[in-house]
């Protein structure tokens, strides 16, 4: 009665919108078998392999859909079965950051990557791999504990003095605002560490707070430091930056703001976050 | 806590200061000095045919050779302090370049998978740091300290006769190339092309770790100048390099020797 | 006193709820699915709604915010605890702002509103286009900081199983506690607390593909439901007119896409094959504009989805035969749209590979929200005006103020409370406060004021209620080893079930799952009638029979993902089985709820919540019909001003003091 899949497929329907399709996606080959290899591990310690699934890419298909095929019906090409992959995953439009892995050797969101980009022709192949920076749960699932661990390191919230009602929040301009938005739409996901030189596989949790704390959360700290009531801990959050792990292990490599999915400028973070430490410092030397 | 945490904020800046100040600024100086080598008959104002020799009257040496040994003889014989400079540059560079290799172990290259030109820097910096603190030990080594066991063919430098010296040091004899002098001459090509680089990027990345450059549009206006500064400098270096393997220690070693007699060396002598 | 609350669920109403009883200095134990960062509340898009000052001295008010809610939700929801959410809305806002959340700003540096569905004033709040991913952020930076002093401790990565209940000294029973399981280890747990909040959100995963995130089973209700509680208008599902149709899920593309001015439309002519940019003006069929004057696109999502439907599926007008219209926002300047829509804009480019900057998006109605959901109680503020009142006519003067406690008695623990003591249900999994069809903008209002509001309710509940004379500490141990042993069981039956046989499409849980979607959306949306959704009962019965033989693809006892979402599927079916029971008793049309067999509203038999509860000796689930408080306003005819229905058109708002 009631189908939810147009016939004609958003995007590419007889009436319009075939012009800006991207690249690969008008040249995708309709109704090809693809191959997917997908690097497994069956928990911690374990030993990692790799599988390979033959996938039948349907139109608009992306990782998530392929691995969700694979789930259905779990059997390698070479015809064993074998069990569905575990991978981590929620919203599927690119806002919470879940499902992030590593495919054909890049960190990224599995749901935004689009089979028709990544495998456009008959028998193209598409590899997925857990992110390396993070321990491994099960197959490309990984345990990003640090990441949140380190937005406390940074006390990454508004010290507000509780939920009565107090009245509005500061007034900003528009350009205060669009400044902190672009800051506040990182969610999380992770890329950032994964691409960056300096931010290494650490799984004792206890070496966490002076390991190096990764370009989101010097990011995130400038977004509260920019706040007019957040900038209350700003000391705080500099003391903490200017320590072991801190802004100082940033190696400028710049990769986290090439691979950040929401463009947020990491660089420009760091480097405001480099600029306050420094008069933080210059005046606290003088302060005594 | 260690020492190194508990000043963990103030080794890092006096890392990245220490590059600029006073390794950079000797860098510049070093640089400026050496390549006197290729340009130095600018540099005598006019007095170029005094020190000229060769039966043509041009050799790629020309005037170079007498005006790099009045600047030599001059940071030798004139400046103040200078062993007391010296070894705060030699400290500067060893606190520069322990720290430095203390810190580029904590991360981990990954330009095979991120290919982008920042991180290939990134990658870069750490190499030719490695490589750079080899490099200037081996050249104060057998130019300053005498080593002369490292140098193939033994030339002990003199800042008496500073070019040829040098020259002997690089090719490996006073006659000619050796295979042995190949090697060190490709050696230094490799070291001062590496420590400009270094030089070159590290101000680049010091202006971001300072917060001097915030926006992206800043970091590369101020990559621009560091681009310039950085190929002027590679132009200086090479030119000085260019010139020292080229030039015959025995020719600059008569130029040096009628400049100790304070005469004039005529054609033909 | 050692009182500790457990929320189930870190979205927004988890969230806000948790903060709210860790200020008042009672422990809380989160769980949640995912790292609560990372739950369903950050794909909401378009805003949240609160009167404010601008559209107040427009003759906007608390109360017309409230009356809207009403008639948006088609006089199904009960009126009291909607009025006590109008009335904290600007509150909460304001609470948003002191927390950091970047809305959207004036140039003089107020927050800045945009227009939405169902109302004709600007009182939507917005960050972006990405406003529920700024609010939980907000919220989840609160609950870390409580979660850094100690007062709130998350459990990430764990499932809720079921509620733990204890026999009351009063003869009733009373929560006491959860079953979850660690979904790394795979380790069941039983949790002691003296009340749980259910903050678990929506059911999208019952229709296959929806709009929602992967995690929204609605296992979690469902498993409550299995318990005794209550469901209340299970059948009342929201599908959203404006989705991007996709193989894995249906992405929501905002309302305020068409707030901020976007237009539907489809060439008036079928199978046009010419690229929207060439179809000239009068040749374009805006029908929701033609039809709805007044509210034009904006009209309320039922009324959207359904007109939409009606273009493709009825008269075959979607855009090149198949089943989608434009959303067409390409009038619009492009850095306008990037500043208030770069969020959902870049959704689309992303996805489609298409700038909806310059070419009109091609979009389709995709199931979104639950009206419904665990069925609550609330306690009446001190708002009685006798006599119902009749609809508000918009920009005139509101009757009362908004003082706190006039539609709900502040912190009473009879305030969204199920029929179990001590089981609360904030947020979506509620079914309070949008009746038959849910407004745009105010699902981040409920969720957030629930757990504002009533989380004062959960904490005078453990101070005066029964937790007061037996705390969670003297509850025998025996009741939560038998709960828990009960989910082990559970577990290792269908850890078992995973050697057990041949694979077979049959009992493959993934299988089974793709086919109740189908059947439901097919079944249970946008139309329904009688002899459809006795079908889809039927086949409900065969995907119970073959979710008893359900074969677990996965044999492993660490992070075995199948085997979690094979017992969802079977906790789904409950749900299932409701929403469809709901949809054939409700012999009436209301809001979301169509009937082509009753097309009209029936206030008389059916302005009710349906009731819903499960059988455990029959297995089965059962409808029943309660009263609607119904007591501040009068239902009127919801027509929103279409032209066909020959109703008065609504007056438009004032444009000045």
């Amino acid at each position: 009665m009631l189908n939810f899949t147009p016939a004609a497929g958003a995007g590419s329907g007889a009436g319009g919108g075939s012009g800006a399709g991207g690249g690969n996606r008008a040249r995708a080959v309709p109704g090809r078998t693809i191959r997917v290899r997908v690097k497994r591990c069956e928990g911690p310690g374990k030993a990692s392999r790799w599988e390979v699934f033959a996938v039948k890419a349907e139109a608009g298909s992306n990782v998530i859909s392929v691995l969700q095929q694979i789930a259905s019906n779990p059997v390698t090409v070479e015809g064993e079965r074998t069990t569905p992959v575990v991978w981590d995953s929620g919203c599927l439009e690119e806002v919470c950051g879940a499902c992030t892995m590593v495919i054909n050797g890049r960190v990224r969101q599995s749901c935004s990557c689009l089979i028709d980009e990544y495998a456009p022709g008959e028998g193209d192949e598409i590899t997925l791999e857990p992110m390396s920076k993070f321990p491994v749960v099960r197959d490309l699932w990984v345990d990003r504990s640090r990441l949140f661990h380190n937005l406390s390191r940074v006390k990454a919230w508004v010290p507000i003095d509780g939920t009565y009602n107090l009245g509005p929040g500061p007034r900003e301009t528009p350009a205060q605002q669009e400044t902190r938005y672009a800051l506040s739409e990182c969610m999380s996901c992770g890329c950032c560490l994964e691409a960056c030189p300096q931010f290494t596989l650490e799984e004792d949790p206890k070496a966490w707070g002076t390991s190096f704390i990764g370009a989101h959360a010097i990011s995130q700290a400038r977004l509260f430091n920019e706040h007019a009531t957040g900038r209350a801990l700003k000391g705080e959050r500099l003391e903490a930056l200017m320590g072991p792990g801190g802004v100082s292990d940033c190696g400028n490599a710049q990769n986290c703001v090439k691979v950040c999915p929401k463009h947020i400028p990491l660089t420009e973070s760091i480097a405001a976050i480099g600029r306050a430490v420094t008069i933080h410092a210059v005046a606290r030397w003088f302060r005594g | 806590m260690s020492f190194m945490d508990r000043h963990y904020f103030l080794l890092r800046r006096l890392h990245s200061l220490t590059g600029i100040v006073p390794i950079g600024v000797f860098l510049i100086a070093h640089l400026v000095t050496n390549s006197s080598l290729l340009w130095g008959k600018a540099g005598l104002r006019g007095e170029g045919e005094k020190y000229s020799f060769g039966a043509d009257g041009v050799t790629l040496g020309e005037g170079g050779v007498a005006y790099f040994q009045k600047e030599v003889t001059w940071i030798n014989e004139q400046v103040p302090h200078l062993l007391l400079i010296e070894i705060t540059l030699w400290a500067a560079i060893a606190f520069h370049a322990v720290l430095g290799v203390y810190y580029a172990r904590t991360g981990r290259s990954n330009t095979d998978r991120y290919a982008y030109q920042d991180n290939r820097r990134y990658a870069w910096q750490r190499i030719s740091g490695y490589v750079g603190i080899l490099f200037i030990f081996y050249h104060v080594a057998t130019l300053r300290w005498g080593w002369s066991w490292l140098v193939p063919g033994g030339a002990v430098w003199s800042h008496d006769a500073a070019t040829s010296t040098l020259a002997m040091a690089l090719r490996g004899s006073e006659s000619g190339w050796t295979g042995a002098g190949l090697v060190v001459s490709a050696f230094y090509f490799a070291g001062v092309s590496l420590l400009v680089f270094h030089f070159a990027n590290g101000l680049w990345t010091a202006a971001v770790t300072w917060g001097l450059t915030v926006s992206a549009r800043a970091q590369r206006r101020w990559g621009g100048v560091c681009l310039g500064l950085g190929v002027g400098l590679m132009a200086m270096a090479w030119s000085a390099l260019f010139a020292a393997v080229t030039i015959d220690p025995r020719e600059a070693r008569a130029v040096e020797a009628s400049l100790e007699q304070g005469r004039v060396v005529s054609p033909g002598e | 006193m050692s009182h500790r609350v457990i929320v189930v669920g870190g979205g927004l109403a988890g969230l806000a709820a948790s903060v709210r009883i860790a200020e008042a200095g009672v422990p809380v134990d989160l769980f949640s699915l995912v790292p609560v960062k990372r739950s369903h509340s950050v794909c909401a898009q378009g805003g949240i709604n609160a009167c404010n000052e601008v559209a107040r001295q427009q003759g906007y008010s608390e109360y017309e915010h409230f009356d809207e809610t009403i008639y948006g939700g088609d006089y199904l929801a009960d009126q009291h605890p909607v009025l006590e959410m109008a009335n904290w809305a600007p509150r909460i806002i304001d609470l948003l702002d002191r927390m950091g959340v970047p809305f959207n700003r004036t140039s003089e540096g107020y927050r800045d509103l945009r227009l939405f569905g169902g109302s004709l004033f600007k009182r939507t709040h917005f960050a972006g286009a990405t406003t529920g991913q700024q609010l939980i952020y907000a919220l989840d930076e609160q609950a870390r900081r409580y979660e850094a002093e100690g007062k709130i401790t998350k459990y990430e990565y764990w499932e809720f199983l079921g509620p733990v209940f204890a026999d009351d000294a009063g003869g009733g029973r009373r929560c006491v506690g959860v079953v979850g399981q660690d979904l790394r280890t795979m380790q069941v747990r039983a949790f002691r607390g003296d009340a749980v909040v259910m903050a678990t959100g929506g059911n999208g995963l019952v229709f296959g593909k929806s709009t929602n995130s992967i995690i929204c089973t609605g296992a979690a209700a469902a498993r409550c439901f299995k318990a005794g509680v209550a469901y209340g208008n299970p059948e009342m599902i929201q599908v959203h007119p404006t989705a991007i149709p996709g193989a894995d899920k249906l992405r929501l593309m905002s309302e305020s896409a068409r707030g901020e001015g976007g237009r539907v439309w489809v060439p008036r002519t079928k199978n046009d094959a010419r690229r929207a940019s060439e179809i000239p003006e009068a040749e374009r069929f805006y029908f929701l504009e033609e039809k709805y004057p007044a509210y034009g696109n904006i009209v309320p999502r039922d009324i959207a989805t359904r007109e939409i439907f009606d273009i493709c599926v009825n008269q075959g007008l979607g855009v090149g035969g198949g089943n989608s219209v434009y959303l067409d926002l390409t009038h619009k300047d492009p850095e306008y749209l990037t500043r208030k829509l770069g969020g959902i804009l870049d959704i689309y480019e992303k996805f489609v590979g298409v700038d909806p900057r310059r070419e009109p998006m091609q979009i389709f109605p995709a199931v979104h929200y639950s009206m419904g959901g665990l069925h609550t109680t609330f306690v009446k503020g001190r708002y009685n005006p006798g006599e119902p009142l009749s609809k508000h006519v918009s920009g005139s003067a509101p009757p009362l103020g908004s003082e706190v406690g006039l539609g709900m008695s502040y912190g009473d623990p009879g305030n969204m409370v199920t029929n179990v003591a001590g089981l609360y249900a904030f947020g979506e999994v509620n079914f309070a406060y949008h009746g038959a069809n849910r407004l745009g903008a105010n699902a981040l209002l409920s969720c957030i004021f629930d757990g504002l509001f009533c989380g004062l309710s959960v904490v005078n509940y453990m101070k005066n209620g029964a937790p007061s004379k037996t705390p969670h500490g003297q509850v025998g141990a025996s009741v939560y080893e038998s709960a828990r042993s009960a989910e082990q069981s559970k577990y290792e039956a269908l850890l078992g079930a995973a050697s057990r046989g041949e694979a077979d499409e049959k009992t493959n849980p993934y299988v089974i799952h793709r086919e109740l979607g189908a059947e439901m959306t097919a079944a249970c949306t946008v139309v329904k009638s009688e002899g459809r959704l006795r079908e889809c009962l039927s086949r409900i019965g065969d995907f119970k029979e073959r979710m008893a033989r359900v074969r677990v693809p996965d044999a492993a006892g660490w992070s075995n993902q199948s085997l979690c979402f094979a017992r969802a599927v079977g906790d789904m079916l409950s749900v299932a089985e409701a929403v469809c029971l709901g949809s054939i008793e409700r012999k009436e049309s209301r809001g979301a709820h169509y009937r082509t067999d009753f097309p009209e509203r029936d206030d008389a038999n059916f302005m009710k919540t349906t009731v819903a509860r499960w059988d455990a000796t029959g297995q089965r689930v059962t409808v029943e019909f309660a009263p609607v408080d119904g007591s501040l306003v009068r239902p009127t005819a919801r027509t929103y001003g279409k032209k066909e229905a020959g109703a008065g058109q609504p007056k438009p708002a004032m444009s000045g003091v």
